[in-house]
């Protein structure tokens, strides 16, 4: 599709614009109707409302950018810290976490398999959806199968070397294309 | 005694508010509005960790980074980048090779931003010592250089011995002073080790001029574009 002015925003960047232009009309409509009938502002509400608005304002650069996003999930809290720390002065925009939580969309999952246990059925097709990269301590043969199954677009083994797991999402990334 | 943070932001309402949630976990905090104030502020008070704003109206983080090189105060604490938005990861690589520790997102939950600083500073305190020299960063803590983007296979003495070139760049070191800090010995039976490492490292870089051989008297480290 192309318009008078060019090519048009992809579907996913006009969505993203759209929803963030929604939660800051909000915000605002709201804090106006607080300074006029002088009550107090919900900082709860609207401190969610700011964080749902940076979300946005996030994938909006990504969708600009064509940048992604890797979240670093293991309960070394610490190891995935300076995993996620390598891979950011790499370059990366990445994050750690010591429990799976919501993934973003174009984020990169990089999953320690030994965490897969306490998944529950949500997070685990979550997981396969995100086609993640998977990271164990084991080597027995077993690992490989569990890894599959969460649908792995790779399969790395402990201790993993920086520059592998650069490999890794290059290839997860180019595997999307 | 009080951990001194330096907080740069040309916004200073930003920059103000930043200190504020980093005096509130105990730090010691000043502030500077500009790029040219902050290399004020630095050479002043030295502080103990600088958080950069990426994007300043008369010098940008990189441009910041490089001026702390240059001269004689190399940059000994690390530089936390806030950037406003996210860049193609080319430019960020353009930091980290200027010496930024890590990067943070602006708008990041305090927690994330406090962990950051935390990590940054128990770093340091690890005598992880980081040099970069231009292109070329040598990590001793992790035991790794890397040139640009690329990873440098180095075993142990070899990379020592970058590390301790590339700490005196344009200064011809002699190699009974590299025998000693490197091999530990002045025994000049090693000589050939010293040889080996040099090819190696050579090698390794896969460019030429980094490493200069001075005949008769030692190698001295050229820093390249």
């Amino acid at each position: 599709m192309e318009s008078a002015t060019g090519s048009s925003p992809s579907p996913e960047l006009a969505e993203a614009l759209h929803r963030l232009r929604s939660t800051l009309a909000r915000l605002k409509a709201e804090l106006e109707l607080a300074q006029a009938d002088g009550t107090p502002v919900p900082a709860e509400r609207h401190l969610g409302d700011l964080n749902e608005a940076l979300g946005l304002l996030r994938a909006v650069e990504q969708s600009a950018f064509g940048t992604f996003s890797v979240l670093v999930v293991d309960d070394d809290a610490r190891l995935a810290e300076l995993t996620a720390r390598g891979l950011r002065r790499l370059g990366y925009d990445a994050e750690s976490s010591d429990a799976l939580r919501d993934i973003r969309p174009r984020e990169v999952v990089v999953f320690d398999l030994g965490m897969a246990r306490g998944l529950d059925e949500g997070s685990r097709s979550a997981l396969k959806a995100a086609r993640p990269i998977v990271v164990t301590g084991a080597t027995d043969p077993g690992s490989r199968a569990v890894a599959a199954a969460f649908n792995a677009s790779d399969y790395l083994v402990k201790p993993v070397e920086l520059e592998n797991l650069v490999a890794a999402i290059k290839r997860r990334l180019t595997g999307e294309r | 005694m009080t951990t001194k943070l330096l907080v740069v932001d040309d916004e200073p309402r930003t920059a103000e508010i930043t200190a504020e949630l980093l005096r509130r976990a105990g730090y010691a905090v000043e502030i500077a509005v500009s790029g040219s104030e902050a290399l004020q502020r630095v050479r002043a008070s030295s502080p103990d960790l600088m958080l950069l704003d990426y994007e300043m109206p008369d010098m940008e983080a990189p441009e910041v980074l490089d001026s702390l090189r240059s001269g004689a105060d190399r940059i000994a604490f690390p530089v936390i980048i806030l950037t406003g938005a996210r860049h193609a990861p080319g430019d960020q690589v353009l930091g980290i090779e200027r010496g930024a520790s890590d990067y943070i997102a602006k708008g990041t939950d305090r927690q994330v931003l406090l962990a950051r600083v935390r990590g940054a500073l128990r770093e340091r305190a690890g005598e992880s010592r980081v040099i970069v020299n231009g292109r070329l960063r040598i990590d001793l803590a992790r035991g790794q250089a890397w040139l640009g983007e690329h990873a440098l296979k180095l075993e142990r003495r070899p990379l020592l011995m970058l590390q301790f070139l590339a700490g005196r760049p344009g200064e011809v070191v002699g190699r009974a002073e590299l025998l000693e800090r490197v091999w530990g010995t002045s025994y000049s039976g090693f000589e050939h080790s010293l040889e080996q490492a040099v090819h190696e490292i050579r090698r390794a870089l896969k460019e030429p001029g980094w490493i200069e051989t001075v005949r008769g008297i030692g190698y001295r480290f050229v820093t390249q574009p």
